[in-house]
């Protein structure tokens, strides 16, 4: 398995280049293109429970899609639904990250995706709902961000405060706590409780440099409402 | 050869912030950490640690893996471990001084599983009120919503409503009308027990016959429906009504309903702040919420209770309310909030029935001069 990003920036796209028998789990809806020796299976990651509680608690779609290059090899073109950057790692079998549920895109057979529950306090608080996506295993992760990543690494006990909506990934050495945001975090358009995440290194914490809550505020005040 | 399948995380200066994959192996001794070369090719470099070098801990997301800390050659270096095997297996070689934070370590691992395990129990529970809730009317849930909802911000709630609607009324400041319901509701409260609202009262000009009580304790009073009352102890039986809504906190009951589940479900859970937008947006008006035949009754009975404590004449209630039921002279807006029926009148007959008598201390004031203060007609005819 080979992936590429194209155009990178703001419309990326995802090549992934499949042998024959190969296949690669993405976002239902993330396929723009294909091989014709690509089928795409439509599989209920984490089984049937998994995939429900996922959809009614983070508003995940039912499925993941399953890319499979049954009849020969052949290529998927993969590409999220909003403006932003897509990054491609490569799990080794220890590195571990938790993914807000927007963020992932598409992973290779071996990447492991487990709906996680949060804590109570976390989940509720942070705003991701009760679950979020764990990676683990190994090989080919894309996740992708509403505007750019940005990469923040964490030494052994150092910190940093992310606004919560910006988070996209983290990996699971890191610890973090839930604060209450304090008014300048918390745009004035946008009603409710803004939090942050205080992160705790080591490990590495992924933020897009754009929030979608916020971007859809602000384009909500154009929406002429009618009555 | 060496097998290459990592297991654990190395963080140090020179090594990428998402830690150098390594392999480790529990020896006698100590640990043994091979670094996986980054290049096929490269030779696989080891570094063997002595138990008494390590400091260790639990850390991670989930407070599941073993943290060893020591310090190297290049520096401070920490090791994160996850494998449950090699957990065991250092716990078993380890010696005894790095036995007992280990069993911290794994106490704590253990501390953090049973609190998933007790916080899935509490969302089951949760799901399982839910779902009782909804078969009973939602009854226990939003009981259970209001009692998340402290007196304080109650308070707030009420303040706001309270403010703004005396904005546009013609306020009452003093006279023999205020005097008289301050000293209702002065014998009211000073028999309510562990009371944790402090009451605030005022009486508004207006013809309409109403009154109501906000939550967190604000009450008004219109002289309409004082003019309408023959004696003291009709107006006092209407204020005993209105405390008891506000002490068993009917208000944010019929909020809460209104506002419908997702309310309640984010109440319960632990945020009450955002109840107040929630109103705002949905137009859920205090001033006119309509209390539920439940709720009347129950405001009926702890009212009839409030005003024998404070030898009130608890007779005056019963008869006010049917009078203003009867009569259909003029719009009586406490009714379209409070709902009036045949059977909350005779409940309370029977329920004063049951009571002792006691003799009533009368009020100070004279009920024909405080009526005549607002311009009533000193007497009603028959
Ligand atoms: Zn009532």
């Amino acid at each position: 398995m080979k992936s590429e990003i194209l155009y990178p920036g703001a419309f990326p796209m995802v090549r992934v280049e499949l042998a024959e028998g190969e296949h690669i789990k993405a976002e239902s809806g993330a396929m723009v293109a294909c091989s014709p020796t690509i089928d795409i299976e439509s599989k209920m990651e984490g089984g049937f429970l998994g995939a429900l509680s996922r959809k009614f608690l983070t508003g995940e779609k039912f499925f993941f899609q399953t890319l499979r290059a049954s009849r020969g090899a052949g290529e998927v073109l993969l590409a999220p639904t909003v403006p932003g950057e897509i990054i491609v790692m490569e799990l080794d079998g220890v590195n571990e990250y938790m993914v807000q549920k927007d963020g992932f895109l598409a992973g290779a057979a071996g990447v492991v995706i487990d709906s996680q529950m949060q804590s109570m306090s976390r989940g509720l608080l942070g705003g991701e709902g009760f679950f979020i996506l764990k990676m683990s295993g190994k090989g080919m992760l894309a996740l992708n961000s509403f505007g750019a990543i940005h990469k923040i690494e964490l030494k052994p006990g150092q910190e940093y405060i992310v606004d919560n909506s910006h988070l996209v990934a983290w990996s699971t050495t890191t610890t973090y706590s839930i604060e209450k945001a304090t008014s300048g975090w918390v745009a004035s358009f946008t009603s409710g409780e803004g939090f942050v995440c205080r992160f705790r290194g080591p490990g590495v914490v992924y933020i897009q440099s754009r929030n979608p809550g916020s971007f859809g505020a602000w384009v909500r005040q154009f929406i002429p409402v009618s009555q | 050869m060496v097998e290459s399948t990592p297991n654990a995380l190395c963080f140090g200066d020179e090594f990428p912030a998402s830690g150098a994959p390594c392999l480790v192996h529990v020896e006698d001794h100590g640990l043994t950490i091979t670094f996986i070369p980054d290049r096929d090719g490269a030779e696989p470099r080891s570094e063997s640690l002595r138990f008494s070098e390590l400091t260790v801990s639990a850390g991670g997301l989930d407070h599941d893996q073993l943290v060893a800390t020591w310090v190297g050659l290049k520096g401070q270096r920490t090791l994160y471990l996850k494998s449950p095997d090699v957990i065991r297996a250092f716990r078993q070689a380890a010696p005894d001084h790095l036995s007992q934070p280990l069993e911290r370590a794994a106490e704590q691992v253990r501390q953090v599983r049973q609190r998933h395990r007790m916080v899935w129990s509490i969302v089951g529970g949760a799901l399982l009120v839910v779902v009782l809730g909804l078969w009973f009317g939602s009854d226990v849930l939003v009981e259970l919503a209001v009692d998340r909802i402290p007196v304080e911000w109650e308070r707030k709630l009420g303040e706001s409503t309270y403010h703004d609607f005396l904005a546009h009324q013609d306020v009452m400041k003093d006279g023999p009308a205020v005097d008289a319901v301050n000293e209702m509701i002065h014998r009211l409260t000073g028999q309510i027990p562990e009371n944790p609202y402090t009451f605030e009262v005022t009486v508004v000009k207006s013809d309409v016959v109403n009154a109501f009580a906000l939550p967190g304790g604000y009450i008004v009073v219109f002289t309409g429906l004082m003019k309408k009352a023959e004696s003291g102890e009709e107006v006092a039986g209407v204020l005993a009504h209105e405390l008891n809504h506000v002490l068993q906190r009917h208000g944010l009951e019929r909020i809460i309903k209104q506002l419908g589940f997702v309310a309640v479900v984010s109440i319960v859970l632990g945020n009450p702040p955002g109840l107040g937008g929630m109103m705002k947006q949905l137009g859920v008006e205090l001033m006119t919420l309509k209390f539920g035949r439940a709720q009347e009754t129950e405001a009926d009975l702890t009212g009839l209770e409030l005003l024998y404590r404070a030898k009130i004449d608890p007779s005056g209630m019963i008869t006010f309310f049917q009078r203003l039921a009867e009569k259909d002279e003029g719009r009586v807006e406490w009714l379209s909030t409070h709902p009036m029926s045949n059977a909350r009148a005779e409940r309370l007959k029977t329920q004063l029935a049951e009571m002792p008598k006691q003799n009533p201390e009368p009020f100070t004031f004279e009920w024909t001069k405080v009526r005549a203060s607002q311009g009533a007609p000193p007497s009603t005819p028959p």
